[in-house]
């Protein structure tokens, strides 16, 4: 069995003449969790629907599950799109089992699996209605049932957590928690980083359809060095940004999370403050994902809009 | 694989069938053909109320002997006139007053025959509504025997013996097909023009629910599910063949209705329901020509629903498509005039035209065998040419959003995949 349950190599597609996805080549290894993060318009849709086959790649390959990507492959994965769509007029029974039917799963067990996921997930008394008259939440439970009844190995989700109440975003991290303790692997994109953060144990960063930053979480964060500075503080921090050695500020009013140049001493950074502020707390981080994220999507030195 | 295009047909099948569009139509259906087939039965056996007319002989000839006549004229076995005096004074001053009372509405009409009747063989009828054909009809038919049955007298001729000799002729139109003989009044015409209707409205309707359904799936965003599931091809076979069945289970219902209908009616209102027999031939070849049709016309509008976003958008590309459809209907009285003609057997041929002119000629007279197997292979090529094309576009149109594509984009699309 292969150790990686995704492979891209060299994929690129281009709409229209312009490039959505240039030259893109990841690992996903089997059993883990892997963020794909970028910015809206950086190519991620457009990638996880060239896994689905949705979109045609104009070059490179993808295997999947240790085998070249094929119809056969593709129903191994579960793949709940950014646009959530079911039937409107059709019972919820009735949805969930096609839905499983055309991932190749027979009826009756379909049907047998259903009622543990409907109960789980708080949507057994809803099982006989129609979709339409489901919430937006029950239909987005719903459409991840859809995703996981036919118990793939590969689970695609593009914006899980996008649309769901607080509650919901718990019982969804649940499952997701769980499916991978049970030996799925997971490929989900995200807008909210301290979820990606938490949940993930990979992340691959694209920008402008390009790979900028990938690996494992830590990794990537000792990448960037322990080189950020909290700083919280009254007064009137709006120096603090064009001190020396000072490369960018995510300033929150109170709090501002620096980020020093490289190799730059935050000493004398400390000092300043103390002379000039009221400082309530000071500290020297590894910087979070978000941080991250911001700083290589808008480039090093420019502010974060 | 087969699993999944299972999947799809059932899914099709089961949300047309149970759809409310779908049960009122069923219902509808046979419930309207009864409606056609007895009502007129109904109406002309009561036959309406009499006819309340006057009878002006400025002879003075005629006079008691035509409303005598009309006294005793039947049709179906009941009276249709009611005799009105023809009041007093010159003959001038008569026919004033019955004008006047056929616009005060005493008078349906009156007859109105001049001195020289006999000799001229003229009369005229006056009356506020000179619609009524079969009445008219009756009254001119019963006046012109009275009228020659006089000239005769006149010639000394005996008008018993000349009835007898000049009596009408027994005239019958006797159908020739290779299953026998058939007497038709031209029942069959119109069975075959009832026929072309619901065919004609049948593939339209089909077809329309099949791009209703595609551009549902579009906005309500469910496509691109299915699709990573589905390859296109399959997902476009199952609709068609999904929402074919629904129109067959359609007709089936129907048929059992009219069935049903026919054995019921046939006891009790014996021989007085014009219900024309259907030949099994025409049967077969209407849901063959159904399924041909609609397959051909139904691919073209899922390629149009995969293009478009809305309904609104896709009226503009409805029409050019069913064009043809139209045209089959504009032709058929072509095909009625002379089925075994040049033209209609040309017109018959070419495939968008075949499923309602072949099949138009199926019902009148039926055509050599070479020439429906030709049609049917003609169509049948048309119909896999016409799925090359809609299911390129379908691939393509079902996961784009956005602005309506234009004609050549869409000629784009159906090159470069």
């Amino acid at each position: 069995m292969s150790e990686q349950a995704l492979v891209l190599r060299g994929v690129s597609k281009a709409f229209a003449g312009h490039v959505a996805v240039r030259d893109l080549s990841l690992d996903v290894p089997r059993g883990s969790v892997f963020g794909l993060l970028g910015p809206n318009g950086a190519g991620k849709t457009t990638t996880l629907r060239m896994v689905m086959n949705i979109l045609g790649v104009d070059a490179g390959s993808i295997e999947i599950l240790g085998q070249p990507a094929d119809q056969a492959t593709r129903d191994r994965i579960g793949y709940m799109p950014e646009e959530r769509g079911l039937y409107p007029r059709m019972v919820l029974e009735e949805q969930l089992v096609f839905m499983a039917a055309i991932k190749g799963l027979g009826r009756r067990e379909a049907t047998e699996r259903l009622g543990p996921w409907l109960e789980r997930l708080g949507l057994a008394d809803w099982r006989q209605r129609k979709t339409n008259e489901l919430s937006k939440g029950m239909q987005q439970k719903a459409q991840f049932i859809a995703t996981v009844l036919h118990e793939p190995e590969l689970l695609i989700m593009d914006e899980p957590m996008s649309g769901l109440d607080p509650v919901g975003m718990d019982v969804m991290r649940d499952v997701m928690v769980d499916l991978r303790r049970r030996g799925a692997t997971i490929v989900l994109s995200s807008h909210q980083m301290d979820t990606v953060e938490k949940l993930c144990d990979r992340v691959a960063l694209i920008n402008k359809g390009e790979l900028v930053l990938d690996g494992a979480v830590g990794e990537v964060k000792d990448r960037h060095g322990k080189n950020t500075v909290v700083l919280a503080f009254d007064g009137d921090g709006s120096f603090l940004g064009s001190l020396p050695g000072v490369a960018r500020v995510s300033d929150f009013g109170q709090y501002v999370e620096i980020r020093l140049e490289e190799g730059a001493d935050p000493q004398p950074l400390l000092k300043e403050a103390v002379q000039r502020l009221t400082v309530r707390r000071f500290e020297i981080v590894v910087p979070s994902l978000h941080d991250i994220f911001v700083e290589t999507v808008t480039g090093p030195g420019e502010e974060a809009a | 694989m087969t699993g999944k295009l299972w999947a799809v047909i059932r899914r099709e099948y089961l949300e047309r069938v149970r759809s409310k569009a779908f049960i009122i139509g069923t219902i509808v259906g046979p419930v309207l053909m009864g409606l056609i087939m007895v009502l007129p039965v109904l109406i002309m056996g009561k036959g309406g109320k009499l006819l309340r007319v006057a009878v002006l002989d400025a002879s003075g000839v005629l006079q008691s002997e035509v409303e005598e006549s009309l006294r005793e004229a039947r049709r179906d076995g009941e009276p249709r006139f009611d005799v009105r005096p023809r009041g007093s004074g010159t003959a001038e001053a008569r026919e004033e007053a019955l004008k006047q009372a056929v616009l005060d509405g005493e008078l349906d009409g009156f007859l109105l025959l001049p001195e020289d009747v006999v000799d001229a063989s003229s009369a005229s009828y006056y009356g506020r509504t000179v619609s009524n054909q079969r009445d008219l009809n009756t009254m001119r038919w019963m006046l012109r025997d009275l009228l020659v049955a006089h000239r005769l007298t006149d010639a000394g001729l005996d008008p018993e013996q000349v009835r007898e000799l000049t009596r009408d002729m027994d005239w019958r139109t006797i159908r020739l097909s290779e299953e026998g003989e058939k007497e038709d009044e031209g029942l069959g015409i119109l069975l075959a023009i009832i026929l072309l209707m619901i065919l004609y409205t049948s593939i339209l309707m089909w077809g329309q629910v099949v791009m209703g359904g595609v551009i549902e799936e579009k906005s309500s965003r469910v496509i691109e599910v299915v699709a990573s599931g589905v390859p296109s091809t399959q997902l476009l076979a199952g609709k068609l063949l999904g929402v074919g069945a629904a129109g067959l289970t359609q007709f089936l219902v129907w048929s059992l209705s009219l069935l049903g209908i026919s054995l019921a009616t046939a006891g009790p209102m014996a021989s007085g329901l014009p219900i024309p027999e259907i030949r099994p031939l025409v049967l077969v070849s209407f849901v063959v020509f159904f399924l041909l049709g609609f397959a051909f016309y139904a691919s073209l509008y899922a390629a149009i629903g995969a293009a478009v976003n809305t309904m609104q958008e896709a009226q503009n590309f409805i029409f050019p498509i069913i064009i043809p459809l139209i045209l089959g209907l504009v032709c058929f009285p072509v095909v009625l005039e002379s089925p075994d003609g040049t033209l209609a057997v040309v017109l018959s041929l070419i495939p968008f035209l075949t499923p309602l002119l072949m099949f138009l000629r199926i019902v009148i007279l039926t055509p050599p065998w070479w020439q429906i197997a030709l049609s049917l292979a003609l169509m049948g090529a048309a119909i896999l040419g016409v799925l090359w094309v809609a299911g390129r576009i379908y691939r393509v149109g079902i996961l784009m959003y956005g602005k309506k594509p234009t004609f050549p984009e869409l000629m784009r699309w159906v090159r470069h995949t």
